[in-house]
């Protein structure tokens, strides 16, 4: 077997600050050239394990590896990382081109050379023609393009990134976020992203780690986390979702039975068991998730186009234009459900009767 | 979009008119309120400051001959700047007024650091403490000095017993005195004006700096103190002014032997009543003062950290 070379490597961080457990037990392996996005609500120590690997936070127990380097108690300013942070921070009093110069004059390079890296950052991130400007005469997104390309001139072991979107609007967060994936591939840096816009996780990364009240929820890439949650929160904070209860039936390897009413049965796939605990007995009460855009409609009279193993009878309460796809709120056994639809019939009315249909395949399951 | 007919566009000039009418009358009104509320303020600065400003101002140009002859010269101010007593005294000035202002730098910085580097709580606590002694009168804490400074007293004693020299400087009635009690008086607002401005720097900048390889030294002398030169200017040019102008702790702690402006033009408006060269001299002081102070802020801010102080 190939031996995977980690970039960094953390073990068992635990920080504690006052009573509150910032980071409970947190490993970590980033591999060389990644770009990794750590993703959760705020609080989540998601920005704490940033500072983790940047140096900017002690911690009480654990380990970090940076390139097979063990950098625990190193500070930041020895640690060879270029970071690019919310707020920009460039240095106010200092022109674009001496905001570059800063890293690299305490690295002692040579003036020619300075130069030529300066100019090569700049044009990376398409600022030519701006180095005697000073931040002030920046616009957000400009400063944010300097601000990354003072990261990169330094030619860092790894960036990393702060939320470097959140302060802009949002054409611009758009505009740069495609823009740091191509700079991150072009130079191949290996990048660890921090953000609490799912959207941006993913659609930027090669792997998300999803974090909640200082523990890593799961790791994996943005499909993973997306189409197969391990646990109940990762499903809940990414995507929309709609929820059911109801108690097992049956089970066998390949499908789970649930009533969730009298005579109402649905099956879900065995594999889609999400949670700590994923051995079911016949009456254990569960909770099943769905997605909005997995579940479709369909009319009730017609030829159904696909078929489905779960279908059943819905109203329609609610319908809403998004201009890309109609939210339709109906009601499914009692309760308020939301489905995501393309288009719409137009015959389908608020009141109306129609089918409602998914597969086995698309419903996640954890026990309550 | 539908197009503007032809009645929509003049209903829409109308309208704007309109607002813009109603925003000048309702302009005027708020013009008059401020003015009534600024009118007691403005009233008395006037009454009590300007016309006796100016009042010294037509003194500094009379000259007295005898008892009855007076006319208007600017005697006054060629005998300044020709006797070289009032000259050394205007430099004395400069200089206390200098040491004074790098004392309270040198001191105050690091405790303006302190409290933009501490938890809300203990800034709250140490504002409060850099504070305190502008709570007791300067009289009162001059007096205090005067005790402590004394020939023979609790300093020299210490200096004595603590073997650090055999026989200490005079510290009351010299130069030395002086310094420390101006810088003890004016240390707060040295330090509470370089404090606001260390409040208002991105913490993330420094954080910027440590990232990109700059040891704590060098993130200070690169980042931090350039960015809290609007700070520094400021307080330079407080303590500096209210130095210049001091009159209270020259004369307890230094006496005859430290004859500063204020003092000196003191002693001639009071003691020996020659009012009109008084006069001269405190415009001088004044005209000095507003140079030095200029020269400087123009300094700073046309200098190398010009972008600071936009």
């Amino acid at each position: 077997m190939q031996t995977v070379v980690n970039d960094v490597e953390i073990r068992g961080v635990y920080k504690q600050i006052g009573k509150n457990v910032i980071l409970n037990g947190i490993d970590l392996q980033v591999k060389q050239g990644e770009l990794l996005t750590l993703l959760g609500p705020s609080g989540c120590g998601k920005t704490s394990t940033l500072n983790v690997i940047a140096g900017f936070l002690d911690i009480d127990k654990g380990e970090v590896f940076i390139k097979g380097k063990k950098v625990t108690h190193i500070p930041p300013y020895k640690r060879g990382l270029g970071m690019v942070f919310q707020t920009y921070s460039l240095f106010p009093h200092m022109t674009v081109y001496e905001n570059l110069d800063f890293g690299l004059s305490l690295r002692k390079v040579p003036k020619e050379e300075r130069k030529k890296r300066i100019e090569q950052a700049l044009e990376l991130v398409k600022m030519v023609g701006l180095e005697n400007r000073y931040p002030r005469q920046l616009s957000g997104g400009q400063r944010q393009r300097v601000a990354i390309a003072r990261a990169l001139v330094v030619q860092p072991m790894l960036l990393l990134l702060d939320e470097p979107l959140s302060n802009l609007d949002a054409k611009l967060r758009y505009e740069l976020r495609a823009e740091i994936k191509r700079l991150q591939k072009e130079v191949g840096v290996t990048t660890i992203f921090v953000t609490h816009d799912q959207e941006e996780a993913l659609s930027l990364s090669d792997r998300i780690v999803v974090m909640n009240k200082g523990i890593i929820e799961q790791v994996g890439t943005p499909t993973e986390i997306y189409e197969h949650p391990c646990t109940e929160f990762v499903f809940q904070f990414i995507g929309k979702s709609n929820q059911l209860e109801g108690k097992v039936k049956t089970v066998d390897s390949r499908m789970v039975c649930i009533e969730l009413e009298e005579g109402v049965q649905v099956l879900v796939e065995s594999k889609n068991m999400m949670g700590p605990e994923r051995s079911y007995s016949i009456g254990d009460e569960v909770k099943l998730y769905i997605r909005p855009e997995k579940l479709t409609i369909q009319e009730q009279e017609s030829e159904p186009e696909i078929f489905y193993y779960n279908k059943y009878n819905a109203s329609i309460v609610q319908m809403n234009y998004l201009g890309s796809a109609w939210e339709i709120e109906l009601l499914l056994f009692g309760k308020r459900v939301q489905v995501l639809q393309p288009f719409v019939k137009s015959d389908w009315k608020i009141g109306a009767e129609v089918t409602v249909g998914w597969n086995p395949s698309d419903m996640m399951i954890v026990k309550k | 979009m539908e197009p503007v007919r032809y009645d929509d566009r003049q209903k829409i000039v109308r309208l704007s008119t309109e607002i813009v009418t109603a925003r000048r009358k309702r302009n005027w009104r708020k013009y008059i309120y401020c003015g009534l509320l600024l009118f007691p303020l403005v009233a008395f600065i006037f009454g009590f400051f300007v016309i006796p400003m100016l009042y010294i101002l037509y003194l500094s140009f009379i000259e007295t001959k005898g008892e009855t002859n007076a006319f208007y010269s600017i005697g006054n101010y060629v005998h300044f700047f020709t006797d070289s007593y009032y000259l050394h005294s205007l430099w004395l000035t400069i200089k206390i007024s200098l040491y004074t202002v790098v004392v309270s730098l040198l001191l105050g910085y690091p405790v303006a650091l302190t409290m933009a580097k501490c938890s809300p709580r203990v800034r709250g606590l140490l504002t409060l403490l850099v504070a305190s002694p502008l709570l007791i009168s300067i009289v009162v804490r001059n007096f205090g000095w005067y005790l402590l400074l004394l020939p023979n007293g609790t300093v020299h004693q210490l200096l004595i017993s603590l073997g650090i020299t055999t026989s200490p400087p005079k510290l009351l009635f010299s130069e030395i005195g002086v310094v420390i009690g101006l810088s003890n008086a004016y240390l707060p607002f040295m330090i509470l004006s370089v404090a606001t401005s260390l409040y208002n720097i991105d913490p993330s900048l420094e954080k910027a700096a440590a990232i990109l390889g700059a040891g704590p030294l060098r993130s200070f002398w690169s980042v931090t103190l350039p960015l809290s030169l609007p700070g520094i200017v400021s307080g330079v040019v407080l303590v500096f002014s209210m130095s210049m102008s001091a009159y209270v702790t020259p004369a307890l702690m230094g006496g005859a032997n430290v004859p500063m402006l204020p003092v000196v033009a003191y002693d001639q408006i009071i003691n020996l009543l020659r009012w009109t060269y008084g006069s001269a001299i405190s415009y001088v002081l004044l005209g000095i003062t507003l140079i030095m102070v200029t020269i400087f802020t123009r300094m700073m801010e046309k200098g190398r950290y010009r972008e600071v102080f936009r």
